[in-house]
């Protein structure tokens, strides 16, 4: 039985091409209102993993489900919720853009309200005469854009969007990010592979990390930087001698008589029952980076 | 149904240029065989021609030959002409193999994320066809009337209009049956150009098969299998009626190869 309330559902997905397995036995659910993460280096499963979810691959077992549609069965209802993004958008050059929002508006079945579409092509900075340039015209960047904006343009409950920056500059992608927060805070779930951790880091609730097609990582993004390795910088009024052996989950990292920059693995509270006795000049604590963490499993696919 | 117009109006859209063109072409082309069996008519020549063709090519004719050497053969050849055939086999291949091009450029992705079925795509395609067909062959046929009532001589035998409805009906269903099987193959390939050269050697290999089997006896034997062995212009220029067995077996065919389109587009995997 597929879970109703979860935005996607996924249970025991598997994808062989072969003897090649892209996806394997994959479990997973996104909440509704949610904006969750699906990490992975390339050929990780995460784009064959969307793509199964749009019914444009068959799962060789397993099945998937949007909002407790079946993805296979019922697939019609489940894709009339979903916006798409592709991570390479396939366009007729002839088309203009205008002319490809239309045709999509029309095949998609529901209304496009003009006054939303319009937001987001000023958002996004495409004037009218961008949108009637034919799309042959278009830089990688606008058209970057323009898939963005026909993924939105309805309005729709979930958003799949694979690898949704690539391509634009820094400053729309402070727009994506603005609109991404919109449809958060108006309960729209969205379901983004991204190479771009920071930006995960930023935007995100929950992450998956995704590694030879299988969920090495599922969490909170608060709860994966916590499994990252602090620096503390600690420097003293004098020096100090190096000690012999350090608390569990400490490393010296860098030793210098009167500046130590140790690496704490967990929790800092032991921190000041270990300098306590030690004539502390100043500390500083780096903040963890979720990039430090996620390296780590697509290396390896840490515990 | 707002949906499968909106399939329909794009593909159209996309390809009336093609269209447009093709359809010139053609229809310049009847004019200008009607002005060669015009200048052939005026000077009295047709029994001259007739002379200078070899024993093999009367014997493949057969009692045609007559026929096909008078103003009206020489009219009606513009719908049997190899290089007209080619050229309506061709766009037929051309427009059948849309659905594999739309996977291959990724088109399609955006499509079929929406709620649109599958099958509505080879719907599409099929009424794409069917459009095409017609307006291809109406094309053909108002080239023939322009050229029969601007430039034919006043004592010239004109074809019936009868005759020219049969042989652009018979045209169009063998138009329909190669872009069925074109869409067969597309709806199996990975890439365009794989399918149109699999149809492509396909529909060559039928033509030269029937072409074989019409001038070597022990040929006959294989080129019944030729979907061109029903397209009959030579009998229907003699004189005799539409055959409803031919239509119905091309039709048969193409009925055959656009399940079979339905049914590979449904199950295949959409990944290019």
């Amino acid at each position: 039985m597929l879970s109703g309330s979860a935005a996607i559902s996924i249970r025991g997905l598997t994808k062989r091409y072969g003897k090649l397995v892209a996806v394997d036995r994959l479990d997973l659910e996104v909440r509704r209102g949610e904006v969750f993460g699906f990490l992975g280096l390339n050929g990780a499963g995460k784009t064959t993993t969307i793509r199964i979810l749009l019914d444009l691959l068959r799962p060789t077992s397993g099945n998937a489900a949007v909002f407790g549609h079946d993805c296979q069965s019922d697939s019609l209802k489940a894709r009339s919720a979903v916006g798409y993004l592709p991570g390479e958008m396939g366009i007729y050059s002839d088309l203009t853009g205008h002319e490809m929002l239309k045709f999509l508006e029309r095949i998609g079945g529901g209304s496009v309200s003009r006054e939303h579409r319009h937001n987001l092509t000023e958002r996004f900075e495409l004037s009218d005469r961008d949108l009637s340039r034919k799309l042959r015209e278009y830089s990688t960047g606008m058209k970057r854009k323009l898939g963005l904006i026909q993924a939105f343009q309805a309005d729709p409950l979930l958003l799949i969007l694979d690898e949704p920056t690539e391509g634009l500059d820094p400053l729309m992608q402070e727009s994506f990010y603005e609109l991404l927060a919109d449809a958060r805070n108006r309960g729209r779930t969205v379901f983004m592979s991204s190479h771009v951790l920071p930006e995960v880091e930023r935007v995100c609730d929950r992450i998956a990390v995704l590694r030879k097609g299988e969920v090495v990582l599922l969490s909170s993004v608060e709860d994966a930087r916590k499994l990252a390795s602090k620096n503390v910088r600690v420097v003293f009024q004098q020096n100090v001698a190096v000690p012999v052996s350090l608390p569990q989950g400490y490393e010296m990292i860098d030793a210098k008589p009167r500046t130590w920059i140790l690496r704490v693995t967990g929790q800092l509270g032991s921190l000041p029952s270990f300098l306590a006795a030690l004539p502390v000049a100043d500390l500083a604590v780096e903040e963890a980076r979720l990039e430090d963490v996620l390296v780590k499993y697509y290396r390896d696919g840490a515990e | 149904m707002t949906m499968l117009f909106a399939l329909i109006a794009q593909t159209l859209h996309r390809v009336r240029k093609f269209l447009l063109a093709a359809g010139v072409l053609l229809a310049g082309f009847q004019v200008v065989l009607i002005l060669q069996a015009n200048s052939i008519q005026t000077s009295n020549t047709f029994a001259q021609m007739g002379d200078m063709v070899p024993a093999f090519a009367r014997d493949v004719l057969g009692p045609s030959f007559v026929a096909f050497l008078t103003f009206k053969g020489i009219v009606c050849l513009g719908y049997f002409h190899p290089v007209v055939m080619g050229a309506l086999v061709s766009v037929s291949l051309t427009l059948a193999t849309i659905p594999v091009m739309e996977i291959e450029t990724g088109f399609i992705d955006l499509v079929l994320a929406r709620p649109v079925a599958r099958h509505w795509i080879v719907t599409r395609s099929i009424l794409v066809a069917l459009i095409s067909t017609a307006y291809l062959l109406a094309m053909m046929a108002i080239g023939t009337w322009i050229g029969l009532h601007y430039f034919a001589a006043k004592d010239a035998a004109w074809p019936s209009a009868g005759l020219i409805g049969s042989l652009a009906i018979n045209l169009g269903f063998l138009m329909l049956c190669w872009a069925a099987i074109a869409m067969a193959i597309g709806c199996a390939c990975r890439r365009r150009g794989s399918a149109g050269a699999i149809a492509g050697l396909l529909a060559l290999t039928a033509y030269l098969t029937d072409y074989v089997g019409r001038a070597w006896k022990p040929a006959e034997s294989v080129a019944w299998l030729s979907p061109f062995r029903y397209y009959t212009p030579f009998e229907l220029v003699m004189g005799s009626a539409l055959s409803a067995k031919s239509l119905c077996i091309l039709g048969g065919i193409a009925a055959a190869a656009f399940a079979l389109a339905y049914l590979l587009y449904s199950r295949r995997d959409i990944s290019h």
